[in-house]
C-alpha cells in the first residue's frame, strides 16, 4: 500500500487522477486530531492507495464530494464528529449531530401538498435504531432523508490508545451480523501495519468464518424479504435455517456469531476431523433444504408478483453512490473484494450476477440465493482440507504506520484502516458495506409508494450498529 | 406452497415443542438503546420456529401503548437516552422493563464515555436482567417467561 505525503490545494487533482485511472474510493476520514484527511482507494488488481490532504489553519480542507458522491457521507462525518471544514460541500447536512434543527439536516422539498411521515427511532418490531424522514404527497416518496447515529457508541475513539491486538475487541463488536467480516478486515490492515502477512493456513480459517458468516445473514436476509412481503411460511422456514446455521457455528467455534473468532496475528481455531466431516455433512443438509425453500417462492407467484420493478437501484447509480456487495451485484455489477484479496478457497474466485440484472428487490433478493450457492461450495471446498489446526501470521512486507485491510462481509465491501504509534492505535476507521449503502436505501426509496418502503429496506438488510459505530 | 407448509409441520413436529399451560401472556415492546444487533437477531429466532415465544403468550408489539414489558438492548447511548424514556412513559401500568444481554446489564461496555449515558438500570428501573453476549434464543424465552409465571432470577 503507498501513503502520500500530505498536500495541499494539489489534493483535489490528485484524486480526481487517481479516479480517472479507474482506482475506486472506499473511505475518507480525519486523521492526526483532524490536522489531516485521508482518503483510501483501490485498484482493480488489489493494489491500495491513501492520499492525504493537511487541513489549514482554520481546519478547512477541500471536498471531493462532487468528484466521488460515495464520500459525501465520510465528508459529513468527519466535519460532525472531528470539526473538519470541507470547502465546496454545500450545504453541509449534518450526519451524527443529532443538536441540529430539522430544517439543516432535510432536504427542502417543495411543490403541490408535498408533507412529511416520520418514522423512528423505534420501530414497530425487533428492528435497530434510526430515524427515517420521508417526503411524500399521496403514497409517493418524493425524497428519504435518513438520520442514522443513534446508535454511535464511539467505538473507533474508544480504541485509541489501546494495543493493536487488544483493539480488535472494539471493531468486532460494532456489529454482530458482521463481526467476522469486520475483525478480519482489522486484523489484514493491522498485520500489514506490523509487518506481518497471513500464511494459507491463517487465511483458510479466516475464509472459514467469514462464509460461515455469510451462510447464516443470506439465509437470515431471505426470511427478512418473505417477511417483507408477509410471507409468513416463508420467514418461518428460512429463520429455521438462520436458527441451525448459527447452531452449526457455535459447534465450531464455541460462539453463535463467531465472537472471538478472529485474532490479530494467528489463530488458534481448531477444530478437530470428526467435527469438520460432521459439519460438512450439516451444511449439505441445510444446502438442500435451503434450495428446496427457495424454489417454493420460485414458483409462488403472488409473492414475485411483489418483488419485481420495486425500489430499482441501476448500475450506473451503484458506481455513482458507491454500493457493494449483493446489492451492486444485484445491478449486474461483478465487483466482490474475494475476487482481488483471494484467500485460499477463494481462488479463482469469480463473482456471479442474475440474468438481466435490473438492481429491484427481485434481484436483490435472487443475488442472496446465487451466493449462497457459492458460499456453500466454498465451505466445502475449505472443510475438505481436513481439520483445522492453530496458526500464526508470517513475515510480510516491510512494517508502516498505517495498514490497508479489506473483506467481502455478508453486505459486500467492508474496509479497515489502522494509524499505529508503536504498538498501539492511533487512529482506526472502520468503514463497513452498511455505511456504504445506506445512501442506495434513499435512492431506491424515492419514486417508491411508501408502502414498499419496508420490503425495500429489508431487499438491502443493512446494519444500523456498524454505520454508526 | 404445500411442500413448504409440510416441512414447517415435519419440523414442527421434530422439535417437539411442549404446550403451555399458562393462562397468562404478556405484550413485550422492545427498544434497541444502542446495542451491535446481535441481541436483536437472537431476539428475533426466539419467535422463530425452534422456540416460538408466542406459544406462551409472549408477544412482541408494535407500540409501547399496549405493551406490558419494555425489552431493552444495548448500552444506552446519550441519543437514544430521550427516545427510551418517551417509550417507557407511553407505557400504560403497571409495566416492567427488561435488561437484554450484557451491554444493557452495563457489563464488558465497549465505547466512549461521552457517547453514552449508561446501563438501563441508570435510567430505568429493572425488573428483570437477562445476562449473556448475547443471550441466547432459548435463555431469552426462560427469562421472559419467569415474568409470567412471578419468580424474578437474581440479576
Ligand atoms: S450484549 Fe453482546 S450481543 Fe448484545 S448488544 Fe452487547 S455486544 Fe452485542
Amino acid at each position: 500500500m503507498t501513503v502520500t505525503a500530505p498536500v495541499g490545494s494539489a489534493y483535489r487533482d490528485r484524486v480526481a487522477a487517481a479516479l480517472a485511472a479507474g482506482w475506486q474510493a472506499r473511505s475518507l476520514y480525519a486523521a492526526a486530531d483532524g490536522q489531516l484527511v485521508r482518503i483510501a482507494l483501490t485498484a482493480a488488481d488489489g493494489r491500495s492507495l491513501i492520499e492525504t490532504v493537511a487541513a489549514d489553519s482554520d481546519g478547512s480542507v477541500p471536498s471531493v464530494a462532487d468528484l466521488v458522491p460515495a464520500m459525501a457521507w465520510d465528508e459529513r462525518e468527519a466535519h460532525d464528529l472531528h470539526g473538519i471544514t470541507f470547502t465546496g460541500h454545500e450545504p453541509m447536512r449534518p450526519l451524527a449531530n443529532h443538536s441540529a434543527p430539522l430544517a439543516e439536516w432535510t432536504v427542502p422539498v417543495r411543490g403541490h401538498d408535498p408533507y412529511q411521515v416520520a418514522v423512528g427511532p423505534i420501530h414497530a418490531g425487533v428492528i435497530e435504531s434510526g430515524h427515517f424522514r420521508f417526503h411524500v404527497v399521496g403514497d409517493k416518496i418524493l425524497h428519504l432523508d435518513a438520520r442514522l447515529f443513534y446508535k454511535h457508541r464511539g467505538l473507533e475513539r474508544a480504541a485509541e490508545g489501546q494495543p493493536i491486538t487488544a483493539a480488535l475487541a472494539v471493531v468486532s463488536r460494532a456489529c454482530a451480523a458482521c463481526t467476522a467480516a469486520n475483525g478480519v478486515a482489522y486484523s489484514i490492515a493491522a498485520e500489514q501495519a506490523l509487518g506481518l502477512r497471513a500464511a494459507p493456513q491463517l487465511a483458510r480459517a479466516r475464509a472459514l468464518l467469514v462464509e460461515l458468516e455469510r451462510v447464516w445473514n443470506h439465509l437470515n436476509d431471505i426470511a427478512a424479504v418473505c417477511a417483507g412481503t408477509g410471507m409468513a411460511a416463508g420467514n418461518a422456514w428460512f429463520l429455521a435455517l438462520t436458527e441451525q446455521a448459527r447452531r452449526l457455528n457455535a459447534s465450531l467455534t464455541g460462539h453463535r456469531f463467531l465472537f472471538g473468532s478472529v485474532q490479530v496475528g494467528g489463530s488458534t481455531l481448531t477444530i478437530d476431523a470428526g467435527t469438520v466431516s460432521r459439519c460438512a455433512r450439516e451444511l449439505a443438509g441445510l444446502r438442500a433444504a435451503a434450495e428446496s425453500g427457495w424454489r417454493e417462492l420460485e414458483f409462488n407467484a403472488s409473492f414475485q408478483d411483489r418483488l419485481g420493478g420495486v425500489g430499482i437501484v441501476a448500475a450506473r447509480d451503484c458506481s455513482r453512490l458507491g454500493v457493494v456487495g449483493p446489492a451492486a451485484r444485484a445491478a449486474g455489477l461483478a465487483e466482490d473484494a474475494r475476487a482481488v484479496s483471494p484467500y485460499p478457497g477463494h481462488d479463482a474466485f469469480r463473482p456471479v450476477t442474475p440474468e438481466n440484472a435490473a438492481g429491484d428487490v427481485k434481484d436483490r433478493l435472487g443475488q442472496r440465493m446465487l451466493e449462497l450457492r457459492q458460499a456453500f461450495a466454498i465451505l466445502e471446498v475449505l472443510l475438505d482440507q481436513g481439520p483445522l489446526l492453530p496458526a500464526e501470521a508470517v513475515v510480510g512486507d516491510a512494517p508502516g504506520p498505517v495498514g490497508f485491510g479489506i473483506t467481502e462481509s455478508p453486505r459486500g465491501a467492508t474496509t479497515c484502516i489502522i494509524e499505529r504509534a508503536g504498538d498501539a492505535v492511533r487512529r482506526v476507521r472502520l468503514r463497513t458495506a452498511s455505511y456504504a449503502n445506506w445512501p442506495a436505501v434513499a435512492h431506491a426509496a424515492a419514486g417508491s409508494l411508501l408502502p414498499d418502503f419496508p420490503l425495500i429496506n429489508k431487499s438491502f438488510e443493512l446494519c444500523y450498529a456498524c454505520a454508526d459505530r | 406452497m404445500l411442500t413448504l407448509l409440510r416441512d414447517l409441520r415435519r419440523l414442527r413436529r421434530d422439535l417437539a415443542l411442549p404446550r403451555s399451560d399458562r393462562p397468562r401472556s404478556l405484550a413485550i415492546r422492545h427498544v434497541d438503546a444502542g446495542s451491535c444487533n446481535g441481541c436483536e437477531h437472537e431476539l428475533t429466532l426466539a419467535s422463530g420456529p425452534h422456540y416460538d415465544l408466542q406459544r406462551y403468550g409472549l408477544g412482541i408489539v408494535a407500540s409501547p401503548r399496549h405493551a406490558d414489558i419494555l425489552l431493552v438492548t444495548g448500552t444506552v447511548t446519550t441519543r437514544m437516552r430521550e427516545p427510551l424514556l418517551t417509550a417507557y412513559h407511553a407505557m400504560p401500568e403497571p409495566r416492567k422493563v427488561a435488561a437484554l444481554g450484557n451491554c444493557a446489564l452495563g457489563r464488558n461496555v465497549i465505547g466512549t464515555a461521552a457517547n453514552l449515558a449508561g446501563p438501563v438500570s441508570a435510567i430505568l428501573p429493572v425488573d428483570l436482567f437477562i445476562p449473556g453476549c448475547p443471550p441466547a434464543p432459548d435463555q431469552i424465552a426462560r427469562a421472559l417467561l419467569s415474568l409470567i409465571d412471578g419468580s424474578l432470577p437474581a440479576g
